[in-house]
């Protein structure tokens, strides 16, 4: 056993070699360059997520921070009916993402495979239609949807087929929902399914494989961190959607962040939209980190 | 999120709004505030209509936002931004019953107001109930837009008679359901739903009359067809008749549609109900000085500006939605108006539906009918 003077002065030496390394550590270029960068992003981005969560403990219709921190709001959250909103948004989110990738999957594999030039044009024309604002473009959707709108309209002019209106309705939010979150599939799923090296796929096939078994044990894994990373982006996205169910849905199921803009605005219950917001980030939070650990995302990058 | 010019108005105030804050402002001195006014209002007041010239004649440097109802805004001076605004337009009650008595807003001159209340409409003159304090000394506000805001009907299916007469049991009839839309002014649908149910929205309620209240809201929210807070849309909705009516809805936002020359489209006000027998409500804006530690010298003059025939007919007739105003008693700001825009406003009935109407008011249940409206809304 070590003298207790030994003892002092190997602890000393220790805590001067970790300050040392610390300040090996921070003086690295790359750590000094990034600096700014880090206290912007916690000044930005981590500050107003502490004020949500500070809210979401203070007592119902309060507008500050002088109060007793409590769970009340978490409490009526669970005694109200916001487990519809929740199961609503999760449901049309999971529906969105599965058709999304049934969809863009053969669409993906022919712009990074077969289409050649031509991907580059469908690219531009994805992409084009994002510049323009997303109420915008859902309100065409609207115009072409509504009744006497441009399809049903022309259907009852042209064929005389009256047929019944198709907005505000939960099929109308999930093409909404479709439409305007494909993009966030698409480009994802693509870049996926080009890391999948030619010459492997040749091999299986010279190896007498058959196309479904290709695709199964071949590609699908391999174009696997770009469908998942797809269909991550796209289920966050649509669980936090407000648009197209207000918009082409008429409200017709109410997602949970229709409630939590509801607080924020007619109800006045600051604390009450911050609880429902954590509960949100934590369920999103904690599915993103359950699926990153699952991605090497420098293998993604093609960094190895 | 929709980014038209108010959104980006609205995003660019409250930047500013962020960077003129508390702590930059405390070291203001006054007098650096002679040439700036910030102005928290309901669309309208923040177009530049109504801005640009007042901008011009005084050189300032002028910012309006708008909010989404009227605690809304007054939260705002609640949690700390009285050193922020100068002036505030909300709805009637607030000034007097809230806004004052708090000491969130200021007393105007009466002298130098008053001349302009003796020539508005005649339910306006002075002593006007909602412009002074509960002793009746001070004089707290200035009114200028108001309307009937109860329902709407495309006249083509609902006649005006029988809309008028029926009132909000059109609601209530089984036959409408599907065929009417809810425009989601959450505040407004409580008072309608409560005088659907026949309850006096604007007293404190028994738990028969909350549990009234909460089977009308559950049976509009079912049979409604589409709920939006976005007019355009609902109007839409109504003019290409997708729904026969809507509730939540007047002047305010029929008028645009009328404009456009879908005269079809009317806000009706109900001919009785359970108000004292009435069963209409009516919305008349106050406008007052934010009582700010350091507020603008503008904002009175701004109060001044807003009362001369141009500006008036610019408050009116602003982008978005139009309005009449208590001035429209005095000749030269009503021959600001075209014959469009008072068939807009619905100025031949305008008359008859205030005194069918009551004053909106302070709904002193209206956190408890809020948890129960959303869970209706939730679970339809």
């Amino acid at each position: 056993m070590a003298s207790p003077a030994a003892e002092l002065e190997s602890r000393a030496v220790e805590s001067s070699s970790r300050w040392a390394e610390f300040r090996a550590w921070i003086t690295q270029p790359g750590v000094l360059c990034s600096t700014p960068v880090l206290l912007l992003l916690l000044i930005g981005f981590l500050a107003p997520l502490l004020v949500v969560v500070g809210y979401s403990l203070m007592p119902p219709r309060t507008f500050d921070f002088g109060h007793v921190p409590t769970l009340e709001n978490f409490i009526s959250i669970v005694n109200e009916s916001y487990y519809r909103s929740f199961l609503w948004a999760f449901g049309l989110a999971c529906i969105t993402v599965v058709l999304l990738l049934i969809i863009c999957y053969p669409l993906a594999y022919g712009m990074a495979k077969l289409f050649g030039h031509w991907a580059h044009l469908l690219t531009l024309l994805l992409v084009i239609p994002l510049f323009v604002s997303e109420n915008i473009r859902l309100f065409g959707w609207v115009l072409f949807l509504i009744k006497r709108g441009v399809l049903l309209g022309a259907l009852e002019s042209w064929f005389g087929i009256g047929a019944d209106s198709m907005l505000y309705s939960v099929p109308a939010i999930v093409l909404g929902l479709v439409y305007v979150y494909l993009p966030f599939t698409l480009f994802p799923v693509m870049l996926g399914i080009s890391m999948v090296p030619r010459d492997v796929t040749e091999a299986a096939r010279d190896l007498g494989a058959s196309r479904w078994q290709v695709f199964r044990e071949i590609e699908l894994p391999l174009a696997m961190p770009g469908i998942l990373i797809g269909a991550m982006l796209t289920f966050v996205l649509s669980l936090g959607s407000l648009a197209e169910s207000k918009i082409l849905g008429g409200q017709a199921v109410i997602m949970i962040a229709d409630d939590i803009e509801t607080a924020f605005t007619f109800g006045q219950n600051w604390p009450l939209g911050s609880a429902l917001s954590v509960l949100l980030i934590l369920l999103v939070g904690s599915l993103v980190l359950y699926v990153l650990r699952r991605l090497d995302l420098d293998e993604i990058l093609g960094r190895r | 999120m929709k980014f038209n010019r108010r959104r980006f108005l609205k995003a660019s105030c409250a930047t500013a709004a962020a960077f003129t804050a508390p702590g930059f402002l405390a070291h203001t001195a006054h007098a650096a505030r002679e040439k700036e006014l910030n102005i928290l209002c309901w669309e309208g007041y923040n177009s530049d209509e109504v801005l640009d010239p007042f901008r011009k004649s005084t050189g300032a440097k002028v910012q309006a936002e708008s909010g989404t109802s009227d605690p809304d805004m007054i939260n705002k001076l609640r949690a700390g931004e009285i050193n922020v605004w100068d002036v505030i337009n909300v709805n009637q009650p607030w000034a007097r019953e809230q806004m004052y008595p708090e000491g969130l807003i200021k007393a105007l001159p009466r002298d130098k107001f008053e001349p302009y209340m003796e020539n508005m409409m005649e339910a306006f003159k002075p002593p006007y109930k909602w412009a002074l304090s509960h002793d009746g000394k001070d004089l707290i506000g200035m009114t200028q837009r108001f309307g009937p805001f109860n329902f709407v009907v495309n006249t083509d299916k609902i006649s005006r008679e029988t809309a008028e007469d029926e009132g909000f049991d059109l609601f209530n009839e089984a036959s409408n359901a599907g065929k009417f839309g809810i425009l989601t002014y959450d505040n407004w649908n409580i008072y309608h739903m409560c005088v659907g149910a026949g309850v006096d929205p604007f007293k404190k309620h028994t738990d028969a009359e909350i549990d009234a209240f909460e089977q009308t809201a559950r049976k509009w929210f079912k049979g409604a067809k589409l709920l939006t807070d976005d007019l355009v849309q609902m109007n839409l909705a109504l003019i290409n008749g997708e729904i026969d009516l809507y509730c939540t809805g007047g002047t305010y936002t029929a008028s645009p549609a009328r404009f456009d020359g879908a005269t079809n489209i009317r806000g009706i006000t109900p001919a009785r109900g359970p108000m004292d027998g009435k069963g209409g409500i009516v919305w008349v804006e106050v406008t007052s000085v934010v009582n700010n530690p350091q507020v603008s010298p503008l904002a009175e003059e701004f109060l001044h500006y807003v009362q001369q025939p141009e500006a008036c007919h610019a408050v009116a007739f602003s982008e978005g939605t139009y309005n009449p105003i208590t001035q429209m008693a005095d000749s030269k700001v009503f021959s600001q108006f075209t014959k469009e825009e008072l068939d807009a406003i619905q100025w031949d009935t305008l008359e008859e539906e205030l005194s069918r109407a009551v004053d909106y008011n302070i709904n002193p249940d209206y956190d408890r009918m809020d948890v129960i409206y959303n869970a209706a809304k939730r679970e339809a």
